[in-house]
């Protein structure tokens, strides 16, 4: 019976139900909520298991085919049960006996981890981008008691630059948050929103550092709090974002900014051949890298530090934090009191010594705490009122957020 | 337009002042002249922002794979490359000795896969050498082993030894020593060298088809050759031999040379006398399976004639010179000698054979080109248009210009020098002067120190590249130079790249200025120079020459032969920008203010003055240099009023001197290319010095004729425009306002780092505009200024040419190709009678100046001025306080001049007889596909584009803008919603750009880009229907031009289509102009090569002649390249047309200007020399020379493509119907 509702959807139907989903999307749930969504949040917790039967690989394989047409940029997906249960486990790991926040999968898909993630109880907001996809979606979004809600929107294009109207799927935040019922909470807070994707292979950089300058302006998704980010990601970007002090090449600016806001938890490590594509010939895709074994993407959770906005870092200074850490590892190798001196910031030697970082530390041997504690002390000693300094973090961030 | 303006004022003004000059502008494609002119100075810098440092994370980053970074280290000697591989092939025992190799970022940890391929190739290679000296030592151990001491051994030595561990290695070292101390020059013919030699001929060809794959061979081989020439410049042979000998005793690096190299420290012991070295050379060169060349047989022979050697030695040298196949008299027609290097060869061979005479010059050729048949006909040759001076005039200029030119730089006053001095300005630049003083000391110190340790460095380990080119100048003038750098910094600072290249070239400019100097060169041009003004002064005998075969004429006559020619010197690229990098660095760490000397509140402490800072953009970071605020400060209050210019960017005060081959011509001392070129392509060169000399004489010819145009300022106007500048500007009137009159930030709140996003934004916004603003203001000020330093003065521009024959004034700013401010200045020196239409046609000028009666007839634009007579006198009295007329035209300035110019001839007694100096334009209306029309003799396009004489001046744009609009009305009916939403949008305006820009390749994309900039200048079209309008307009519009123009089409897409088969083949797309200048397109793939300096490491973008194409420039910049080539011949052409009928004649590309009484006759010229050179078989032509080049038999014409580029090669577009001769009555062909 549910294998019946599962056909992809004809095209006809799909553009009603692209326009339903349109108009659902864009209801304002918080005035006039439906009841049954009403009240699922009202009972919290968890939902009973709806029983739902999760496509086998080769079903959920056949619906991404539909998507292998040029001009669509590459996709991965999850199709293969196993790993979704796997997936399923590791994002409920480590959750406590409280209410269960809502959980925001990207780009489902063909929904095989959004019935295994419903099976388990959870909630879900499915924000789909391809239309393909979209009636299957919807249908089950219908089948159920509001356990699941389905928007049309792209996740990775959330917030665009550009000025002017947002046109679908781009999605902002702010609709995007009012849609899924989820108002915001102050910082130190539990975790509001778990959000679940697979980082674009090739905005995978980008959509790193978009979401770093998100979380250090306290701005888009980071708005609402402390949102939970899981993410595959590849394994290269992992070694970045988790490497150690002195490490060649993977210790730079993004690993220390990452590691100074976020708790970066490994949840899993899964082969690339258990993803699916959309490419014509069924390839992986793999991205070449001579540097690392690169077998696996990795499951990485990123939840924002409870104490990152306390002591001298507050939203609105973090961009002069960010542009510092950037600036010193520019050249990983180049000396710190070579860096400071070049600024004409005023006793380089004096700070480092009260902080006790040697005097010939190099920028990459600096630890992101050492950082974070460099920042504050320049803070608080009014150095950074130098006025060229801040015509060029200005700069910096029209150039890097723009 | 305004794209061009904002890019200008976003990339800071500091660049404009670069002594390059900015020859990548040639690689725009935009239609407008005016445009072009305006964007002259500026589109450098895009090409420059991308020479950005590459660190190899961030390629990883965006995917690239690292294979792509070429990591060349230039520095071989300190850092020698080949030893990381072969160190990797051996076992790791020996390699542990030794240092450890500075690893860049190939950690044995994790080999990335090129490491792994190089290190492969390596070890084939080495396979190959060893089995070749093995050879080579078997043979010698047998004949020879009394003479292998292996004692002397160089470092190299036993490097190579211990890495091939190979005992045979030791005897072939050891033997190669020996060689070379035991052999004379005289050993040539012994059996046992040719034996050797020819064991390693056999090998080599082999070896060197590998080194010319990779890029770095090139590079490496021209900076030996230059480092060798910095020792003989510095009169060092002793260390010249010593570098050489580093390269020639290892194997591997001896690759590297060429007999050049040998032939320099050759040279630089001839000047000393030291024949027994040269003698020592000689037979190194037989050991590596070199043959001497003529210049190798010059040094030795000038080394003879300096010691007075033996007639036994000279006879023998002579003889052996003539065993290898060479002719005593090819010494004194090839060789290009310096000081007395020709005197001391012509003494040897004198005490050989006393009766010797220097052969007779050889015959001057004419062209055959059958466009040119009348122009060179002797029988026709009328004398050359003589200039308004005497000699004695004339040679006091070039006196002017020459002191100038030794100068390298000239300061001059700022037109702001008039504004009253405030007692803020006069305390600044006493501040400024004393900080420059100790400046420069502190430079000085630094550099010297920096000199030392380098010159300490040397004799410790290696050799450090840098410091030969540390030591050809004084101290003070690298000083100098790098002080010039700091007072042209713009406060919003300057990529690192580009302040290298700046400091880089502006000490090899110097160096060969000196080298000018040193090798007596500039004597000999002086003195053929003084003889060759007699063509042009008034009070000599008529000559019936042009000025190159003049000027040939007086060389051949004074026995200069090819000696006037300095050798190539030129450095490469990668050294320039090594060096500037160095001089940067320097200039970073020395120049210091104390940070409270604008606020004494402060703790007194030493700030560096520049601070170097990362700009990231996308994955790309950029090294930056800025200023600090407080010397920016000081500088701003300062208000200083002197500018400092090269010599090269004043206009000539003398006519320049005339082109007569590729490496000479214009400036006296400054080094000017015939050919502008982006840096570090020298495609070109090679190929004009490939072909035959006679093939250039008519385009060395033109450009003489366009740079022999006298010019002078026009004072009145420059007054005007001056005392706005010096007002507050006018935005409206182009002069632009000064920094002071920028909208002002809002005010700031105490700490910034509180302010909301949206004050940040309006912030950034406020600095955008400011920099934008300044970097206007300085090219206005530049331009101005140097115009009042020639208001009194008669000034010639000399001209040189893109790589498609487009023709540019070489100095930068101040030119006729400048915006209609510089244009409205300028004024012909030489003055014309108005004659009979005269006075007309500066009416109908005017009236094109104003962009009023674009679509009427002539006759009415000249009643439409007799009508509105009384505005154009009420413009030429009371410019500034009447009704201002003139300010509300297209081109105000110009017409303004105009303007005052009627006035002037309409007051005069007889306006026939008034004496005017005013140049009068004729425009191609549409000129790129006028020539496509031409080509495909389309009949639609041609009448269109006014190739066929009308009533009316027929408009092109307006033509599509309505075929457009018929389009989408039909699918309006159809119900199509974007084209109904555009009703009432679709205007000539909205079209105009792309149709423009068409012809020379603009992409569906790039049209899309203008069409909605041009739609979003309306303000009622609804901005969410922005990107479908203008996707559906472009799609239009280029539906429409096919519809009009279908030969047109036809023949864009065969060049395309060639283009595309001939890159994808692995060559670049060649062609010949019907002219005889050849054009190469200089697309390549770049590799960007890695630049490893201290303060950051840069990544330089470097073309090689071993380089892939870059298939799809190539591809989609043939048509327009090609047809850009066909406007410079019709340009060409219709010059030396014009001077033989004795008209003054300049161009701005597609816009001619001559004096009004001689408008009608160049528009005849020109209209003639449209169709002859149509009347030529271009395109079948173009095949032809193709088919030769790509696809001749000698070639594996198997191959697949090969049969595919020569199908489409022959399928010659098929050609229209229309009568090319029409257009010799068409008016509006160029009105």
């Amino acid at each position: 019976m549910l294998a019946g509702r599962v056909q992809p959807g004809a095209a006809g139907c799909c553009r009603r139900l692209l326009a339903a989903a349109l108009a659902a999307g864009l209801r304002p749930l918080l005035c006039g909520l439906p009841p049954c969504w009403t009240t699922a949040r009202r009972a919290a917790g968890q939902w009973p298991s709806p029983g739902l039967r999760v496509p086998e690989a080769a079903e959920a394989e056949r619906l991404v085919q539909q998507v292998q047409r040029a001009g669509v940029p590459l996709r991965r997906f999850i199709a293969c049960p196993k790993l979704a249960r796997t997936v399923q486990r590791c994002l409920q790991g480590g959750a406590g006996p409280g209410p269960q926040p809502v959980l925001l999968e990207c780009a489902p898909g063909p929904g095989v981890l959004t019935r295994t993630l419903l099976n388990a109880g959870v909630r879900v907001v499915a924000l789909e981008s391809n239309s393909v996809f979209l009636p299957n979606l919807q249908s089950l979004e219908n089948s159920l008691d509001g356990q699941l809600k389905v928007i049309y929107g792209d996740f990775f294009r959330l917030d665009p630059l550009v000025t002017g109207m947002v046109k679908p799927p781009a999605v902002c935040s702010d609709k995007l948050f009012e849609t899924m019922g989820v108002a915001a909470v102050p910082w130190r807070a539990d975790v509001p929103v778990k959000i679940f994707g697979i980082l674009p292979q090739k905005k995978e950089r980008n959509t790193l550092w978009r979401l770093l300058f998100a979380l250090y302006e306290c701005s888009s998704i980071y708005r609402y709090g402390r949102v939970e980010f899981n993410i595959f990601i590849s394994e290269k970007e992992y070694k970045v974002l988790t490497a150690k002090p002195g490490e060649v090449r993977a210790y730079q600016a993004l690993t220390v900014l990452w590691q100074v806001g976020c708790e970066i938890q490994l949840l899993h490590m899964e082969p690339w051949s258990s993803f699916v594509t959309n490419l014509k010939n069924g390839g992986l895709a793999v991205p070449k890298s001579t540097w690392l074994p690169n077998d696996h993407l990795c499951l990485v959770r990123l939840t924002p530090q409870q104490n990152l906005f306390t002591g001298g870092l507050e939203p609105t200074n973090s961009s002069t934090f960010i542009f510092m850490v950037k600036q010193c590892l520019a050249k990983p190798r180049s000396r710190l009191t070579d860096r400071l001196n070049s600024w004409s910031l005023d006793n380089g030697g004096k700070l480092l010594r009260e902080l006790e970082i040697p005097k010939n530390a190099e920028t990459r041997h600096l630890y992101p705490e050492d950082y974070r504690r460099l920042f504050e002390a320049l803070q608080n000693s009014n150095m950074f009122t130098e006025t060229w300094f801040h015509d060029e973090v200005l700069e910096s961030i029209r150039n890097i957020n723009l | 337009m305004s794209l061009l303006r904002l890019r200008a004022a976003l990339l800071g003004p500091a660049r404009l002042r670069g002594g390059g000059i900015p020859w990548s502008v040639l690689r725009n494609y935009s239609a407008s002249a005016k445009e072009k002119a305006r964007g002259n100075a500026v589109c450098e810098r895009t090409e420059l922002l991308e020479v950005l440092k590459a660190r190899v994370k961030q390629l990883q980053a965006s995917n690239v794979p690292e294979v792509t970074v070429n990591k060349v280290e230039l520095a071989p000697l300190r850092n020698d490359k080949y030893q990381v591989p072969l160190r990797n092939v051996v076992a790791p025992g020996p390699a542990e000795e030794q240092p450890a190799p500075v690893g860049r970022g190939e950690s044995p940890a994790r080999p990335g896969s090129w490491v792994e391929k190089l290190k492969k190739e390596m070890y084939i290679r080495q396979l190959k050498v060893e089995r070749k000296l093995s050879v080579a030592a078997s043979q010698l151990t047998l004949e020879n082993q009394a003479n292998a001491k292996p004692t002397r051994k160089t470092k190299a030595k036993s490097k190579a030894k211990k890495s091939l561990k190979n005992p045979k290695a030791k005897a072939a070292a050891a033997w190669s020593q020996s060689h070379a101390g035991s052999h004379s020059v005289y050993a040539h013919g012994k059996p046992r060298v040719a034996a050797v030699k020819e064991g390693t001929k056999a090998q080599r060809p082999q070896r060197v088809l590998e080194d010319k794959d990779s890029s770095q061979y090139k590079i490496l081989q021209q900076t030996i050759q230059s480092n060798l020439e910095c020792f003989l410049f510095l009169q060092q042979p002793e260390e010249a031999e010593k570098f050489l000998l580093l390269y020639h005793s290892s194997p591997v690096k001896r690759r590297l040379l060429n007999v050049n190299a040998y032939n320099i420290v050759m040279r630089s012991w001839a000047r000393k006398g030291r024949l027994q070295r040269i003698n020592r050379l000689f037979s190194m060169l037989e050991s590596v399976g070199l043959r001497p060349n003529l210049d190798s047989y010059a040094a030795a022979l000038e080394c003879m004639g300096r010691n007075q050697s033996s007639t036994k030695a000279i006879r023998r040298c002579v003889q052996q010179l003539k065993n290898d196949g060479f002719h005593v008299d090819e010494l004194f027609q090839k060789c290009l000698f310096e000081e007395d290097e020709k005197e001391q060869v012509l003494r040897a061979i004198r005490i050989v054979q006393p009766n010797y005479q220097l052969p007779p010059p050889p015959k001057p050729e004419t062209c055959k080109s059958s466009l040119l048949q009348d122009f060179y006909c002797k029988e026709k040759m009328v004398s050359y248009p003589k200039l308004d001076f005497s000699v004695q005039e004339l040679q006091e200029r070039f006196q002017q210009q020459l002191e100038m030119e030794l100068d390298n730089t000239i300061t001059i006053k700022s037109v702001e020098s008039t504004k009253p001095l405030t007692p803020q300005a006069i305390k600044a630049r006493k501040l400024l002067a004393t900080l420059r003083s100790r400046w420069h000391d502190s430079i000085l110190q630094a550099l010297q120190k920096s000199k030392h340790s380098m010159s300490k460095f040397k004799t410790v380990s290696g050799y450090n590249i840098l410091y030969p080119y540390l030591c050809l100048l004084p101290d003070e003038e690298y000083v100098g130079i790098m002080l010039q750098i700091l007072n042209t910094l713009s406060p919003q600072g300057e990529s690192l790249a580009v302040l290298a290249r700046e400091l880089g070239s502006k000490v090899y400019n110097r160096y060969i200025t000196q080298r000018k100097l040193r090798s007596r060169q500039l004597e000999k041009v002086q003195e053929v120079y003084k003889d060759y003004i007699h063509l042009l002064a008034k009070d000599s005998q008529p000559d019936e020459y042009l000025p190159r075969e003049y000027w040939e004429k007086l060389v051949a006559e004074a026995g200069f032969g090819p000696s006037l020619n300095l050798k190539d010197c030129s450095w490469p690229y990668m050294l320039l920008m090594r060096l500037g990098m160095h001089m940067l660095e320097l200039l970073v760490q020395a120049v210091k203010v104390p940070r409270n000397i604008l606020n004494p509140r402060l703790e007194p402490k030493l700030i560096p003055v520049l601070y170097h800072i990362y700009s990231f953009r996308s994955s790309w970071q950029v090294g930056l240099i800025k200023p600090h605020p407080i010397f920016s400060q000081i500088v701003s209050d300062a208000a200083e009023t002197m500018l400092t210019f090269n010599s090269s960017a004043i206009p000539m005060l003398c006519p320049p001197v005339p082109w007569t081959s590729p490496h000479f011509g214009a400036f006296v001392l400054n080094d000017t290319k015939l050919m502008r070129f982006v840096d570090g392509a020298f495609q070109h060169q090679l190929l004009l010095e490939q072909c035959p000399p006679v093939n250039l004489h008519p385009v060395l010819d033109a450009l003489n004729q366009l740079g022999n145009c006298a010019w002078k300022i026009n004072q009145p106007v420059l007054d005007i425009i001056i005392s706005i500048f010096n007002d507050k500007g006018n935005e409206k009137l182009d002069i632009p306002p000064p920094v002071s009159e920028a909208p002002r930030p809002p005010t700031a709140p105490s700490n910034s780092t509180t302010w909301n996003k949206s004050q940040k934004h309006e912030l950034l916004l406020c600095k955008k505009r400011m920099a934008e603003m300044h970097s206007l203001r300085m090219d206005a000020l530049y331009k101005l200024s140097i115009a009042n330093y020639v208001r009194d003065k008669v000034f010639w521009f000399p001209h040189n040419m893109d790589f498609r024959g487009r023709t540019y004034p070489c100095p930068p700013y101040f030119n006729h190709l400048g915006n209609d401010v510089t244009r409205a200045i300028l004024l012909f020196a030489e003055g014309r009678p108005l004659g009979p239409k005269g006075l007309d046609w500066l009416k109908i000028h005017l009236i094109n100046l104003t962009g009023l009666k674009k679509k009427n007839a002539l006759q009415e634009r000249l009643e439409y001025a007799n009508e509105i007579i009384e505005e154009i006198l009420d413009s030429a009295d009371h410019p500034l306080t009447g009704r201002k007329w003139w300010m509300n035209t297209d081109e105000p300035w110009q017409a303004l001049a105009c303007c005052m110019e009627i006035a002037k001839a309409l007051r005069s007694p007889d306006p026939a007889a008034y004496i005017s100096h005013f140049p009068v334009h004729q425009d191609g209306s549409c000129n790129g596909l006028q020539h496509y029309a031409a080509l495909g003799r389309d009949l639609i396009g041609a009448v269109s584009v006014n190739l066929m004489p009308c009533h009316v001046p027929q408009d092109v744009y307006s033509a599509v803008a309505q075929q457009v609009e018929e389009f989408r009305k039909k699918d309006a009916e159809q119900g199509v919603k974007i084209a109904q939403v555009l009703q009432g949008f679709v205007s000539r305006k909205v079209v105009k750009q792309t149709v423009m820009t068409v012809v020379y390749g603009v992409t569906r994309y790039g049209g899309r880009l203008q069409m909605e900039k041009r739609l979003k200048e309306i303000d009622e079209f609804p901005e969410e229907y922005l990107w479908e309008a203008s996707h559906y307009l472009v799609k239009q519009v280029f539906n429409g031009i096919k519809e009009m123009f279908s030969a047109t089409r036809d023949i864009q897409s065969w060049l395309t289509e060639s283009a595309k088969l001939i890159a994808q083949s692995g060559r670049t797309v060649e062609w010949v102009t019907p002219l005889g200048l050849p054009i190469v397109q200089p697309y390549y793939r770049s590799r960007p090569t890695v630049l490893n300096c201290s303060m950051q490491t840069l990544s330089v973008k470097n073309s090689n002649s071993n380089q892939k194409p870059d298939t799809v420039k190539q591809k989609n910049a043939f048509p327009p390249n090609f047809i850009h080539s066909l406007d410079s011949t019709h340009m060409m052409l219709t010059a030396l047309h014009c001077l033989r009928q004795g008209l003054t004649f300049v161009s701005v590309h597609d816009c001619y200007w001559t004096h009004a009484l001689t408008v009608d006759v160049m528009n005849q010229i020109c209209r003639q020399q449209f169709v002859a050179l149509h009347s030529e078989k271009i395109l079948q032509d173009l095949s032809e020379f193709m088919l030769e080049k790509y696809c001749s038999p000698g070639r594996e014409t198997r191959a697949l493509w090969q049969k595919r580029l020569m199908e489409q090669l022959s399928n010659v577009p098929k050609t229209g119907d229309f009568n090319l001769k029409k257009v010799m009555d068409s008016t509006y062909f160029f009105s």
